[in-house]
């Protein structure tokens, strides 16, 4: 039996996943134009690995398994969470979500998580189609890295989310949401690992993304799940996704509160 | 203690003034200046449990601002407001456990989900018991002719079916309070029956209290018995339909058809106040005309007394009485014709 306070943004979950099936087609043509891009960076790295057999500690086979998991993380939390999201804001719809008895930021990632769902799914898929007919691959083997693979995925996402979140926010102070989504995600991926590893960043770069939360998004999965970094260092990495996501949370509900006040008190 | 009360309610929004062109836009960004626009100008309002009135007004008087700051979006910038011992702002989430609203230009479903699952989902939101959703639902759908478009998206509905749906999703959870933003906004008749209808039993069944505004005069007369009006953001009447009708809409017009025209007919109201004898077709030929209205004030004289002048001289074949239709005073209210002084003493006198 699950609480009925709980069981509202449960549903919330549910109709979210039911929504994003109905735009199955444009999404699984949406999922195909990044696989194909998926597909332009293997060939772009398979060029670079030529005649070396490993870059910056990265063999050509863990290459490709960052490739996939990257592929992976980037899929999940898709345009489409994000664009509900600033949507919302921008027409002014969050008004409608203002009259029923929800909480606004816990809503919209029960929402998120429902389309998670199914976006995850499709993108194991076309991972499993992948790995079997065009790569070597090399993913976690013992169940200790599994779980914590498995774990870091779970906080990626949440992470993800309260970055998307704080930015759609900015959207109540704005006009338009492209220029945020553009800034949002070019930072995101550059930060995040999701363009080049960052082992491959110089080092002042590297330390910057370090002590950001982007890293989390994808670095942190994918050095787990390629066993690079393992045991209490995993267990660190997995540590500072949650205190990143606690404090972004918090901000998020801080800025919430904010930007309620701007349409309440000053309409728009 | 009144179930909803405001207190000198106002709300003021912060407009940007930009000046026109690319200029403008840039001076924009550094020099921001503001107006400040009084939607709601003290607004005293006092609604019981189950009544249902109606609130008109021109556009842009401020009517949704007033449903938004009960509702609890919009904070007041000034007075008090109260609704069913809460303040709606402060205690939103609790207030909207308790409200139902139907903004008539916005829907509430989901686009790409079938009707019936995004009721489902506002059970869930709002906890409504399982047995009771069914019951509710079951009644909803039959009222509302729901059958054939419960399994539809909202996106494929027609503009009267998602009004209708939208109409069962903010009731459902059995709200006592409803407030209603133009319901019936560019629905075809039987569609607009259909939804007074609706709101008139679950007024009647459940003791529902309804807030609602209109352009459409049937609402108003068929629903509601109280009428507050406003205008640029302050109330210029609150009182009974009746009395507003019988202090501003006193004139009648009787048509009436004769079996052989009355030449000079005017002579035959001749001692009676304020007649005014009007002959339909063309009037190089009145006297031939067998077609006559007379308008009168009812408060001054009868329509018998001018009937039975008029049947001193001849046959009456065939006659009928118009009285002003409510959009004819709310339009004089608009155009500023009626003394609000006056009206606002009607409205006390009823209050
Ligand atoms: N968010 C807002 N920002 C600035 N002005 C607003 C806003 N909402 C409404 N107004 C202004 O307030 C006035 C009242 O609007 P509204 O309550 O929507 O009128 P009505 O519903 O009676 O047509 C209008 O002049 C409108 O331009
Ligand atoms: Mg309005």
């Amino acid at each position: 039996m699950i609480a009925p306070a709980f069981k509202k943004y449960v549903s919330l979950a549910r109709c979210s996943m039911q929504n994003t099936l109905a735009y199955r087609l444009s999404f699984i043509l949406n999922f195909l134009a990044s696989f194909i891009g998926l597909i332009a960076m293997y060939c772009l790295w398979q060029a670079i690995y030529t005649g070396q057999d490993q870059l910056s500690g990265f063999t050509w086979s863990q290459m490709q398994a960052y490739l996939l998991v990257t592929f992976f993380v980037n899929s999940m939390l898709s345009y489409y969470s994000e664009s509900s999201i600033t949507s919302k804001i921008i027409d002014g719809s969050v008004m409608m979500d203002l009259l029923r008895p929800i909480q606004f930021q816990k809503a919209r990632l029960a929402e998120t998580l429902g389309s998670c769902v199914l976006e995850g799914l499709l993108s194991c898929i076309l991972i499993g189609l992948a790995a079997i007919f065009t790569f070597g691959i090399s993913l976690p083997h013992d169940a200790g890295t599994l779980l914590l693979f498995a774990f870091s995925i779970v906080s990626s996402i949440l992470l993800k989310f309260s970055i998307v979140y704080l930015s759609a926010l900015l959207c109540f102070w704005t006009t338009s949401s492209f220029g945020i989504y553009w800034a949002r995600t070019s930072i995101t991926n550059l930060l995040s690992g999701a363009l080049v590893p960052l082992a491959f960043f110089p080092g002042w770069l590297q330390s910057t993304a370090m002590v950001l939360p982007f890293q989390g998004i994808v670095n942190t999965p994918v050095t787990i799940g390629l066993g690079m970094t393992a045991g209490t260092d995993a267990l660190q990495l997995i540590a500072i996704q949650w205190v990143w996501i606690v404090l972004l949370w918090l901000l998020g509900k801080w800025m919430w509160s904010r930007a309620v006040r701007q349409i309440t008190i000053h309409g728009g | 203690m009144s179930l909803i009360e405001t207190k000198g309610l106002q709300k003021v929004f912060r407009q940007a003034v930009k000046d026109p062109g690319l200029a403008g836009a840039v001076k924009h960004l550094f020099t921001q200046r503001y107006r400040d626009k009084y939607a709601v100008e003290g607004i005293d309002l006092k609604i019981e449990e189950g009544e249902t009135v109606a609130y008109v007004g021109p556009n842009g008087a401020g009517k949704s601002t007033t449903i938004k700051m009960l509702s609890g979006v919009l904070v007041p910038s000034g007075g008090e407001i109260i609704v069913d011992g809460r303040v709606p702002y402060k205690q939103r989430m609790e207030n909207a456990q308790r409200i139902g609203a139907v903004f008539g230009q916005r829907t509430q479903l989901w686009w790409d989900i079938p009707v019936r699952e995004s009721l489902s989902l506002l059970r869930d939101i709002y906890q409504v018991p399982t047995d009771r959703f069914k019951k509710n639902l079951d009644v909803f759908t039959e009222l509302l002719g729901m059958d054939s478009f419960l399994h539809l998206s909202a996106r494929k509905l027609s503009l009267g079916q998602r009004m209708r749906a939208d109409l069962a999703a903010a009731l459902l959870h059995d709200p006592k309070i409803v407030y209603l933003d133009e319901p019936t906004i560019g629905l075809d008749v039987a569609v607009k029956h259909r939804i007074r209808d609706f709101i008139k039993e679950m007024n009647r069944s459940k003791g529902t209290t309804m807030l609602l505004t209109t352009h459409d005069l049937g609402d108003i007369e068929d629903l509601c018995e109280r009428l507050v009006i406003i205008d640029q953001g302050r109330i210029i009447y609150d009182g009974k339909l009746q009395e507003v009708k019988d202090e501003f809409a006193r004139e009648r017009t009787i048509h009436m058809q004769l079996s052989s025209p009355i030449p000079d007919a005017e002579e035959l109201f001749r001692g009676l106040p304020e007649i005014q004898v009007k002959r339909s077709g063309d009037s190089l030929e009145a006297s031939s005309d067998t077609d006559l209205s007379i308008r009168f004030d009812r408060f001054r004289c009868t329509a018998s007394d001018i009937v039975k002048r008029v049947m001193s001289r001849g046959e009456v074949v065939d006659f009928r009485i118009d009285e002003p239709s409510i959009e004819e005073i709310i339009r004089r209210v608009y155009d500023g014709k009626l003394d609000s002084a006056a009206l606002s003493a009607a409205g006390k006198g009823s209050a």
